[in-house]
């Protein structure tokens, strides 16, 4: 026989001002199998939890309600309580007579009887409760950090020095993302190579640091602790072993006026390259769809140009290398795979994103975006960091920048803000005023978001004492006329329109996701937003774990980020990756599904429904090893405990232990509907 | 027929299977054989009386036919479809069983009719079907009439319940169903009804009331047609069989054709097709969701 304890709490007057809870007590105290039920001003308080204790003692009962705030505030706090008094904790359920109650009605009359309601329900769920046990999993203490941005470097390097394992997958030939692209950096103007270079030395001399630059996650199997990921490491053509970084290769090749991708286009680079001076690792890589010799392989022509391979003293380029495949176990996931560029011109990746056509989709040649100033800017870029336009080489002596290309625009299929432009706009006018000294820099503004530590002086430093100009409006028109730009738009502070010469411009275009984002978080079984952003497991409470246990987000990502906040995020990370490794055995609440393995069916809805790839194939087999069925199994360490497949499945074979149908079902049952 | 006599003789005696499972001649008509010897090949028979759906005996509920083995089973087309379900749904092993495929134009409405095959006599749910062979099937045999042109009148009743006011609709199927008396026949029959313990007899808690009343039929037919959705291969066998005569087609038909609108789903004999319980595309209609 069921011997239940109700506590009904007044939560001071959260609950007490709506509800009478003595009524709720003593109207409670009636339901058969109910024999303890009392009201109280704080339940939650120690005097309150020694109630709950020492009536289970006293009345020997079998559960326990707590009748008060939703589970999510204390559940936690009661299921203690309740172990703490001799019982197990999952035989005490939460009644939430505030929330769904007390701060939802003004009757006082009908708020009593529909917390009476509310509590019956959940003394006949816990009647039919059963004690459950936390389930524990072993981890594997290695960690995967994919992208090597400075938000994937920060994270490695963190959990690295907390002293694990971490395997590091960056797809392009180098570490460092697009931060060893900038110039100097807001909001203190230090140089960014002389910041991040030393942090990937680091990296790559860490002794527990694996690098895989060039290299793609493939797939990823398995559950927080214990996933296995393979990676493909896409050929170099050349052998790592051998290679001693000394450039000869890169020098002879004949191939040499293919667009920099480091330098945004505004420099060249050869077919077999190293990325920029700094590069980690230092070693070379052939573009095969650039290479001679592989683009008269392709046409079946025979192997002409080997010039790098003659060039190479230690015989380490290999023109038949193949990707190469490699497996890890790991634990836990960073991911943090940062950003593009938006682009303004026709063609886009996504039909709901859209170009600039009032700015000629892209075609004037002396509009360029905030990456290309940047490398414009750098001491090591193309120009040796003096500003010249790319059409002919000329100083501009009038430059305007746009803030928001594609940001805060619905029509252009982004309507968020990319958070990190107002800054580095202002950044940009102040690296030109130093360069520049006779040119006059114009701002096109929306708003200045210059939210930050030391950011919105800085922001009124370019203005107030670097001279730019700052016009609140927007550019409607932009054309070439000669070799100026013709600028027509609308002061928004003045009420007029406006038109304008300008001898370059330089777009702030929006941050958006990398490509091929989402077929990496579907291996990862992650959400993302409608832009491709990595979902955050909850906006302000669980902002660097996503939906799926043991995986991570950092940087830019998950939202447009800038330095501080990529790094803060990865460190973040890192300390929820050393947590997670601070035990050998991992506990998992015990909510997850179970097969009931008489009835399944072996149909495998319940498997193609499954968001966390939780349910795997069971045989049931005879005494001599005949196969008779195969049916469902629910991994316990992978369960997320969503309840889909509860809810999918035809014959009712698979349940939530904890929200059995029958719990659920007597629940319902209680409200008399 | 000779054709389809001989292939069954040859399986059989070479020992590729243990039992042909296919039509022969009954005391009403045709119906379902199981041959185990090759000259019980002779009573095998293909016309359009043939039109029971064999898969259903190939769910691995059946515990007849999972003692003999391996079998060759014969399908029409709409029968092929079902057994695509099987093995996608994991029910059957592709390599376990032999898909002899007869070619098609239609089945009678009534197995035990001697009417010939007609614009009057042909079973609704032919008119209109485009298939005349079974394209999943190891062997084809057979010759095939030219098949009957929709739309059939099932697609007109179903278009004039969707013309009617909901409570019209409504007053329609209580009426229908108040004569189901629950005998479940449909289900047994249903090639894709396979489950081990049919959630309507689940006691603990119990989801739908056994007994036959407006409550529980409305219950088991709602839910008989969502688990039937995007997996129904409109073989007709429910229809058939419900001795009460309710037009059932006309709501696992209305079914399918929202999930092939809605989902670009059509039941087809390629196992690999995926089946839109469980598949996600990215361009899946969900306005539904707030
Ligand atoms: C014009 C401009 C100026 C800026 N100036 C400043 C500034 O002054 N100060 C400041 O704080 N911030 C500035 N920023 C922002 C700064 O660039 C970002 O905050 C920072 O680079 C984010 O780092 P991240 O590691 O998240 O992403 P990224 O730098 O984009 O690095 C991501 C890495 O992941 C790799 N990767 C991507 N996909 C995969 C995959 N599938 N598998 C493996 N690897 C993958 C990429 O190759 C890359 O190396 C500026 C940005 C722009 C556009
Ligand atoms: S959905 Fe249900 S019947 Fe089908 S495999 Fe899963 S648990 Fe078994
Ligand atoms: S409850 Fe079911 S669907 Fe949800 S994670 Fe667990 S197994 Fe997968
Ligand atoms: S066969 Fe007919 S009567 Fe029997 S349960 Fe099905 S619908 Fe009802
Ligand atoms: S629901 Fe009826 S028509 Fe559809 S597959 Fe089952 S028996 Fe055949």
């Amino acid at each position: 026989m069921a011997r239940i304890g109700v506590f009904v709490c007044h939560c001071g007057e959260n609950i007490g001002r709506t509800v009478d809870c003595a009524k709720v007590a003593e109207l409670c105290g009636q339901v058969p199998g109910v024999v303890h039920s009392v009201d109280y001003k704080y339940m939650c308080s120690d005097p309150g939890q020694q109630m709950v204790k020492a009536a289970i003692a006293e009345k020997g009962l079998t559960g326990v309600v707590v009748a008060a705030c939703s589970p999510h505030m204390h559940e936690k706090t009661f299921r203690r309580a309740t172990a703490g008094g001799g019982l197990n904790p999952f035989l005490c359920e939460m009644a939430n007579v505030r929330e769904h109650c007390s701060w939802i009605h003004e009757d006082r009359d009908a708020a009593t009887v529909k917390a009476v309601d509310i509590t019956k329900t959940i003394v006949e769920k816990v009647k039919r409760n059963v004690p459950l046990s936390t389930i524990r999993i072993p981890v594997t203490r290695r960690a995967l950090v994919i992208g090597g941005g400075i938000a994937g470097i920060q994270a490695a390097l963190d959990i690295a020095d907390g002293g694990r394992e971490v395997i590091l997958v960056e797809k392009d030939p180098s570490i460092g993302g697009h931060m060893s692209q900038l110039s100097e950096t807001f909001p203190t103007l230090d140089c960014s190579q002389c910041i991040l270079t030393p942090r990937m030395v680091e990296v790559y001399q860490h002794p527990r640091i694996k690098l895989y630059s060039y290299s793609e996650v493939e797939s990823v199997e398995g559950y927080i602790g214990n996933f296995k990921v393979k990676i493909r490491r896409k050929a170099r053509s050349i052998d790592e072993d051998k290679c001693n970084g000394c450039g000869a290769c890169t020098k002879t090749c004949p191939n040499k006026k293919i667009p920099s991708e480091f330098d945004c286009g505004l420099g060249k680079r050869t077919a077999i390259y190293v990325p920029f001076p700094q590069a980690v690792p230092n070693l070379p890589t052939i573009d095969r769809a650039k290479c001679l010799l592989f683009m008269n392989r392709a046409k079946g022509r025979p192997d002409t140009c080997k010039k790098c391979a003659e060039a190479c003293s230690k015989e380490a380029i290999d023109f038949d290398q193949v990707d190469r495949f490699v497996t890890e176990d790991v634990g836990a996931i960073v991911v943090a795979t940062g950003y593009q560029l938006y682009t303004i011109g026709k063609d886009q990746a996504k039909p709901n994103i859209k170009g600039y056509g009032e700015y000629g989709y892209g075609t004037i040649p002396d509009v360029i975006d905030g990456l290309q100033f940047e490398r414009l800017a750098s001491a090591s870029g193309p120009t040796s960091g003096k500003i010249q336009r790319p059409s002919d080489g000329k100083e501009p002596k009038r430059i305007v920048f746009l803030q928001c290309i594609g940001s805060r625009d619905p029509q252009k299929g982004m309507d968020y803000c990319s958070k990190i432009c107002c800054m580095y706009v202002a950044k940009h006018t102040m690296l030109y005023h130093h360069k520049v000294h006779d040119g006059q820099a114009t701002v096109f503004y929306m708003d200045i978001r210059a939210a930050g530590k030391g950011y919105d002086e800085f922001s009124r430093r370019a203005i107030e004492e670097e001279g730019a100009r700052y016009i609140r409006g927007r550019v409607s028109k932009m054309w070439r006329d000669g070799d100026v730009i013709k600028i027509q738009g609308f002061d928004t502070l003045a009420g007029e329109p406006i038109e304008m010469d300008a001898d370059m411009v330089v777009l702030a275009t929006a941050m958006r996701p990398q490509p091929g984002i989402d077929s990496l978080a579907q291996k990862l079984s992650v959400s993302y937003d409608q832009h491709g952003f990595i979902n955050e497991a909850h906006p302000k409470l669980r902002p660097v774990e996503t939906n799926t246990a043991g995986v991570y987000v950092a940087g830019a990502c998950q939202a447009p980020r800038d330095i501080p906040d990529a790094v803060a995020m990865a460190s973040a990370t890192a300390s929820k990756v050393l947590g997670l490794f601070a035990n050998e055995m991992l506990e998992r609440e015990p909510t997850v599904a179970r097969v009931d393995e008489s009835s399944c069916a072996g149909c495998f809805h319940c498997e193609r429904v499954c968001a966390y790839g939780a349910v795997e194939h069971k045989e049931i087999k005879d005494r001599a090893g005949n196969v008779l069925r195969v049916i469902a199994y629910v991994n316990p360490g992978v369960c997320q405990g969503c309840g889909t497949c509860q809810a999918t499945c035809p014959s009712k074979s698979v349940e939530l232990a904890g929200f059995t149908d029958e719990q659920i079902w007597s629940e319902i049952q209680a409200l008399g509907v | 027929m000779t054709e389809l006599r001989e292939l069954a003789r040859r399986l059989l005696s070479e020992g590729t299977v243990n039992a042909v499972l296919g039509w022969e001649e009954g005391p009403r008509g045709a119906r379902p054989a199981f041959v185990t010897t090759p000259d019980g090949a002779d009573r095998l028979i293909f016309d359009p009386r043939c039109v029971h759906d064999l898969a259903s005996y190939l769910s691995p509920r059946r515990p007849h036919l999972k003692k003999l083995g391996k079998v060759a089973v014969v399908l029409k087309p709409c029968d092929a479809r079902a057994v695509a379900g099987l093995i996608r749904e994991t029910q059957i092993p592709r390599e376990n069983v032999v898909l002899v495929g007869v070619r098609c134009g239609g089945v009678l409405a009534d197995p035990e009719s001697t009417a010939p095959l007609s614009e009057t006599t042909v079973a609704d749910r032919c008119r209109g079907c485009p298939d005349r062979e079974a394209k999943l099937a190891d062997h084809v045999v057979g010759t095939a009439g030219a098949g009957f042109p929709g739309p059939s009148r099932r697609a007109q009743k179903i278009e004039e319940l969707a013309a009617m006011p909901v409570d019209r609709r409504w007053d329609f199927w209580q009426a229908e169903l108040s004569k189901c008396v629950r005998c479940h026949a449909c289900r047994q029959v249903c090639p894709l009804c396979f489950c081990e313990r049919c959630m309507a007899d689940k006691s603990l808690p119990r989801w739908i009331e056994s007994s036959p009343h407006a409550r529980g039929n409305i219950a088991w037919h709602i839910t008989r047609a969502m688990h039937l959705a995007g997996r129904c291969v409109d073989c007709g066998e429910c229809e058939r069989v419900c001795p009460e005569g309710i037009p059932l087609g006309l709501i696992t038909r209305k079914i399918a054709q929202v999930v092939s609108d809605r989902y670009d789903f059509r039941p087809s004999d390629d196992p690999a097709v995926p089946a839109p319980v469980g598949t996600y595309r990215m361009d899946d209609p969900q306005e539904f969701i707030l």
